[in-house]
């Protein structure tokens, strides 16, 4: 019998789809639960669940939060153990319903729960700003705003990032799939212009990452390849939600050799 | 508030040591008499003995010299002022010391001003809407609205929709320190935002001949030509 623990609930949300709560929400649970923490991530996208494909649980899905919540099964009932690490527990969602099967005060009685059971518990959030945005942060202590460096991705989390000050949850930025030489041309948006506008800590850079694709097809956990260097940025962001805030944030780069950087040095007019 | 200025039917200056009193000749004694209660009043012991020259404008005809014998003596017996005569010609040929005028009728009013002022971070999504003049202490969004019936100064950089003069008021103008909207209003006049167009200085946008114009705000201030500060 655990003692009860006092957990805290954080939200992965976007606003816009696609820009990679779902794989970071599992990746984050993994390297916490790495770390020693008890997790439990849980799906909120209702109605249209892949976070147990992300993570290779989808054969062993019986019970699913919406059968927590109408009180068909208990909260150990549902939640899944990840057999690859220790203490990691998911929570999915229903395939079947929508996201109007949950009201907010179905998730502040589950979160009440899971926060007595889990250090940790993460909640990916679906994208848009209706019902299931609604139901993820209603209980929620911290969030975690994902943008990638798309004018559109940032519109968008910038409507989030109201809706949850609004909502007293003060949000932190992670910006993923970062294309350095993109960056350094000028086709794409730097961190720095993204932080300027959303103005909000910055959480981490995630580099974009190949091995993200292979990771989410297979459903091996992606903070366990040695290889990638989003999985490694994960492990440093998991690590300064709990525990080691002042971790500094590694910016990614393209890797200069020297005679570039030299001619580069000697090119400049100023 | 009604932007544009009526000719009041009575204006008071003080002109060296008299009050000129400038009426309106057209119009009914009545009309005048009563105008002219609300300033005298707000003089008060200032107007006691003090010497009147009533203008009614360039002609000098007998009923003008009856209209200003009549309000002459109605000044005298509502405010006990002193003299009143008609303005006499200056002696062109001394040169007479340039005397500071003073507006003597505006300078007693408190204006106030509607001005809404907010600080901080309009976010996408969320609008900010003011009756009069909008001021901003902060940056605007790309997504964001900016709307006001009067002028819209943001300090700091606007990037999203900004609408002045609403709904008809077309010498409203909008101010930015970076000034790169995604679309502007002011009045009817609508103007789409340009993608290089910002420039590291403020700049204003303004409506000229019937189009949205923007200009670096420091270098044509079109406020300089005014002589002294205005009520917007």
């Amino acid at each position: 019998m655990r003692c009860p623990v006092d957990g805290k609930v954080i939200v992965v949300t976007s606003g816009k789809g696609g820009v990679g709560k779902t794989t970071i929400t599992a990746s984050i649970g993994a390297a916490l639960a790495l770390q020693g923490k008890r997790v439990a991530v849980v799906d909120m996208d209702i109605g249209l669940r892949n976070l147990d494909v992300v993570m290779g649980l989808e054969n062993r899905i019986v019970f699913n939060i919406v059968d927590i919540i109408q009180g068909r099964c208990k909260i150990k009932q549902a939640a899944i153990k990840d057999r690859r690490i220790d203490n990691l527990y998911l929570i999915p969602a229903s395939q079947s319903d929508d996201k109007n099967a949950i009201k907010p005060e179905n998730m502040v009685w589950l979160c009440g729960k899971l926060k007595k059971e889990f250090d940790i518990t993460l909640l990916d959030c679906p994208a848009g700003i209706e019902q299931g945005f609604k139901n993820s942060i209603v209980a929620a202590d911290e969030a975690v705003v994902v943008c990638t460096p798309e004018v559109s991705a940032v519109r968008d989390a910038d409507r989030i990032i109201g809706l949850l000050y609004a909502q007293s949850i003060t949000p932190k930025l992670i910006v993923n799939r970062i294309v350095p030489r993109m960056v350094e041309n000028g086709d794409m948006l730097s961190h720095e212009d993204v932080v300027e506008v959303l103005s909000i800590d910055l959480l981490g850079l995630i580099e974009m990452d190949e091995y993200v694709v292979v990771s989410t097809n297979t459903g091996n956990p992606l903070v366990l390849e040695p290889e990638s260097k989003a999985g490694k940025a994960l492990q440093r962001i998991a690590m300064r939600l709990d525990g080691h805030p002042d971790l500094p944030i590694e910016n990614p780069m393209i890797q200069k050799t020297f005679w570039k950087k030299f001619s580069e040095k000697f090119s400049r007019k100023n | 508030m009604n932007l544009q200025e009526e000719t009041p039917p009575v204006k008071l200056k003080g002109v060296g040591d008299s009050l000129w009193v400038t009426i309106n000749p057209t119009l009914p004694v009545e009309d005048l008499k009563q105008a002219l209660i609300g300033p005298f009043e707000r003089l008060k012991h200032l107007a006691i003995n003090a010497r009147i020259i009533i203008d009614t404008g360039a002609e000098d005809t007998d009923d003008r010299d009856a209209l200003i014998e009549t309000m002459g003596a109605f000044l005298k017996k509502e405010f006990q002022v002193g003299h009143v005569t008609k303005p006499v010609a200056p002696d062109r040929s001394v040169t007479q010391k340039r005397i500071r005028q003073q507006d003597m009728g505006n300078s007693w009013h408190h204006y106030q001003n509607d001005g809404l002022v907010m600080a901080g971070r309009v976010r996408s999504g969320q609008k900010i809407q003011a009756k009069k003049h909008l001021i901003v202490l902060g940056d605007v969004n790309p997504g964001a609205e900016a709307i006001a019936g009067g002028d819209i100064i943001i300090m700091g950089s606007l990037q999203g929709k900004a609408s002045a003069g609403q709904p008809n008021n077309e010498g409203a103008i909008i101010v930015a320190l970076e000034f790169k909207p995604t679309q502007i209003q002011i009045g009817g006049f609508v103007a789409g935002g340009m993608a290089d167009s910002a420039k590291n200085r403020p700049e204003f946008a303004y409506i000229e001949e019937n189009a949205i114009v923007v200009d670096d705000y420091i270098k044509e201030n079109p406020f300089r030509r005014l002589a002294w500060p205005e009520v917007r």
